[in-house]
């Protein structure tokens, strides 16, 4: 044996000790720890929300360990998170589900950012029998594969818009409008998209133009410049954070008048705060405002998690962050009611979840999506050179009236 | 000779009976160990154009996410309507039976690898005639348009993505679904190679080489080039295609642009790996792929949130000190052993021709 087949022969067999050295170093329960996984976008294109799910949970976290912790067969267990970056891509999403669930021993999950990602680790966490509470995966379709482990805090993407729809038809005066539409290629917005046919299709509207924008999503001045020309009496627009900014700044500077305009993801690109009085008056989905008046015993109510929120990390919490808190308050529930580890008797405890939390009721449909809780709308209003977010619909906790239509902007000062 | 020869089948039937153990020795990295032989799969074909022909291709991730789609959609349209599953995303839920599952599995491989390697043909017929930098651009729009175009394609999931069928529910052991992917694709891996061994060995290798190192001149000696480039390509789209179909399967979920025409990353990967091994040669793309795995398998999670940063760090070290890559540098620094075999009968010949 020469030399060489000696060195590759150490070789291997140092990495198959170091590996399997590796394998299951943590379990599911270690010590006084309950450990969570979770695969957060911490870079690539959802890098953004992906920070705030992961401060959601965090902020939890800590919350939960310092009040208490969470009390499993009369001991008290603190929560603890694993985390990997799933650089915003599917393939690698779904391999660090295997990773975490396979070499981190992980039994319980916590969803990762956006509809995509969460498609991809599904499959995977309901092929182990893991547990998994997402927050940010709200795409209709993840609800109606029949998954059995699979539990989202947050109401279905469809859902996002169509209330907004209705508006437009009750301010025109119940007559059906004419609609253009722009929306992302993935998986979320397609599902927004499918809610505004819905509501379409319910209401007698007319879709006058429905486009579809790119992922790497940096210009629709397309899509505005048939706006233009075609006066839709409505526009929609969904394309996470950066079709959020890109529709404002190209409306503002094509002076695209319309008479209503409705959009996700508004708090997420901080819009109010980015684009100042070009963003006011659009209209925008949410799961969540700190206005409502939910409260829990751990966040009170949601302007004090917004103010605790505000201290810890220096910013307004946008809805991302929110539902991602709830989903440990869910976790921590359903652990104590199941006062047990093991994994069917937690997913049997979340399967019949019923509390509020400061994000909202949650009560978890068939599906696994959360049938308890409205989606809710507002409109960005502003008062000299400071802008807000006013809650407008539905009734129950409109903090301002809706304003419609929309000033031309020859009339904007 | 025969000493050589020897060598190499301690070393062939050990590797063998490594990647047949490895599931077995480390179960918990059964995801990581296929996505390795798929890796070394893409960097080796890669290799066929980039090292031993000269053509420095962005366009192999066509036939990766070709194979891939077309996988999903044979197994799933051979059973049922495919536009109701990609369309309701399972609303109405359909259920493969394990056999169904199985054969849908092997034809939807067969077409995923046939279909690619057609259209290499086609293509390759009409771009193959661009030179170096117009050929790496022409090709680089190949993979984005792909994406674009599967991104609106409604019957396929267009932006909504595809998923695809879950493993048979009757096979009740957990382990399955990650054996079955890894033998298939480690199978896949040793074809790969054997095949690529086969080339190494023969006149094609010769003639790709040639062409790299000058076309004109290659052309004025009586070679058809242009044949030789479009089958190089068709042999590289042919197990690429193969390689997406197992990567399909394995995630469950097709993206059109972030997992199937995913020219950012496999695409860049696997041009990467190659040079990280030393590209224009046979072990080169497999070590590099294995290495660029470890590494990134490895280290990425130690520096969360970085690694992309770490990444270009890893390139810039490559490109500075291993310009010619890892078997580049061996090469020079242990030329007897690692250093072009120059047949001694043939070097004896040549010497008495003198």
């Amino acid at each position: 044996m020469n030399k060489l087949t000696k060195l590759f022969i150490t070789f291997i067999s140092a990495i198959t000790l170091m590996l399997s050295s590796m394998s299951s170093s943590f379990a599911k329960v270690d010590g006084e720890y309950i450990v969570l996984g979770a695969a957060i976008s911490l870079t690539g294109k959802y890098s953004s929300n992906g920070v705030h799910t992961q401060n959601g949970y965090n902020l939890a976290v800590d919350r939960i360990n310092k009040m208490g912790g969470v009390e499993v067969q009369g001991k008290k267990y603190k929560f603890e998170i694993i985390y990997y970056d799933d650089e915003s891509n599917p393939k690698r999403a779904a391999q660090l589900a295997e990773r975490l669930i396979n070499q981190d021993g992980v039994k319980y999950m916590l969803g990762p950012y956006s509809s995509g990602l969460t498609k991809a680790i599904a499959p995977v966490t309901e092929k182990y029998k893991i547990p998994m509470v997402e927050a940010n995966g709200a795409s209709r379709s993840l609800f109606t594969k029949g998954y059995k482990y699979l539990f989202a805090v947050l109401s279905p993407a469809n859902q996002y818009l169509e209330v907004a729809i209705d508006l437009a038809v009750e301010k025109n005066g119940g007559k059906p409008v004419r609609i253009a539409q722009a929306f992302e290629q993935d998986a979320f917005s397609q599902d927004v998209r499918l809610g505004i046919l819905d509501a379409a299709k319910r209401t007698g509207s007319e879709i006058i133009i429905d486009d579809k924008l790119p992922k790497e999503l940096n210009d629709m001045a397309a899509t505005l410049a048939k706006v233009k020309a075609t006066k839709p009496d409505v526009l929609v627009v969904s394309g996470h954070t950066k079709g959020a900014l890109t529709a404002i700044r190209q409306i503002a500077e094509m002076k695209v008048d319309v008479p209503m305009l409705a959009m996700t993801h508004c708090d997420a690109a901080k819009l109010s705060k980015q684009h100042g009085k070009k963003s006011e008056y659009a209209l925008c989905a949410s799961q969540w405002h700190k206005n409502l008046s939910y409260k829990d015993k751990f966040f009170g109510t949601g302007k004090k998690y917004d103010k605790d929120f505000k201290k810890e990390f220096g910013y307004a919490p946008p809805y991302q962050s929110a539902e991602s808190s709830a989903a440990l308050l869910v976790f921590k529930d359903a652990f104590e009611r199941a006062n047990s580890f093991d994994g069917d008797k937690v997913r049997d405890a979340l399967k019949t979840t019923e509390m509020q939390t400061f994000y909202g009721n949650i009560k978890f449909g068939p599906g696994g999506q959360n049938t308890a809780k409205p989606m809710i709308l507002f409109q960005v209003r502003c008062k000299g050179d400071t802008c807000e977010n006013k809650v407008v619909a539905p009734t129950k906790w409109a903090s301002d009236k809706f304003y419609h239509p929309i000033p031309k902007w020859s009339e904007r000062s | 000779m025969d000493k050589v020869k020897q060598k190499d089948l301690i070393l062939y039937s050990g590797l063998i009976i490594l990647g047949l153990a490895a599931p077995f020795l480390f179960p918990g990295f059964k995801v990581q160990l296929t996505i390795l032989c798929v890796l070394i799969v893409l960097a080796m074909t890669w290799n066929l154009q980039g090292g031993e022909m000269g053509y420095n291709t962005f366009g192999n991730i066509l036939f990766y996410g070709l194979g891939m789609y077309l996988t999903a959609s044979v197994q799933v349209g051979m059973f049922f309507p495919l536009a109701e599953w990609t369309e309701s995303g399972g609303e109405k839920t359909f259920v493969h039976t394990t056999s169904q599952y199985f054969q849908g599995m092997g034809v939807g491989l067969l077409v995923a690898a046939l279909v690619p390697t057609i259209i290499a043909g086609a293509i390759g017929y009409a771009i193959l005639g661009l030179r170096g930098h117009y050929f790496a651009i022409c090709t680089l729009g190949l993979g984005i348009a792909a994406g674009e175009i599967a991104g609106g394609i409604e019957i396929i999931g267009a932006g909504q993505g595809f998923t695809t069928p879950p493993f048979p529910k009757d096979i009740v052991d957990p382990g399955a679904r990650g054996d079955f992917f890894y033998f298939l694709s480690f199978v896949l891996l040793i074809g790969t190679f054997v095949f690529i061994k086969w080339i190494y060995g023969s006149r094609f290798k010769l003639i790709l080489n040639a062409i790299r190192d000058n076309e004109d001149k290659a052309e004025a000696m009586g070679i058809q080039t242009m044949k030789y480039k479009i089958v190089g390509w068709m042999v590289s789209a042919f197990f690429a295609g193969l390689a997406g179909g197992i990567m399909g399967g394995l995630i469950g979920y097709i993206d059109s642009t972030d997992v199937a025409f995913d020219g950012r990353e496999m695409g860049v990967f696997m041009v990467l790996m190659a040079i990280l091994g030393g590209k224009g040669t046979l072990w080169g793309p497999v070590i590099g792929a294995a290495l660029f795995h470890f590494l990134k398998e490895g280290f990425w999670t130690l520096i969360l949130g970085w690694q992309y940063v770490a990444l270009g760090v890893l390139i810039v070290v490559i490109v500075i000190y291993f310009p010619e890559g890892l078997m580049g540098w061996l090469r020079e620094k242990y030329p007897e052993r690692f250093g072009e075999v120059i047949d001694e009968k043939d070097r004896k010949a040549q010497v008495e021709l003198k």
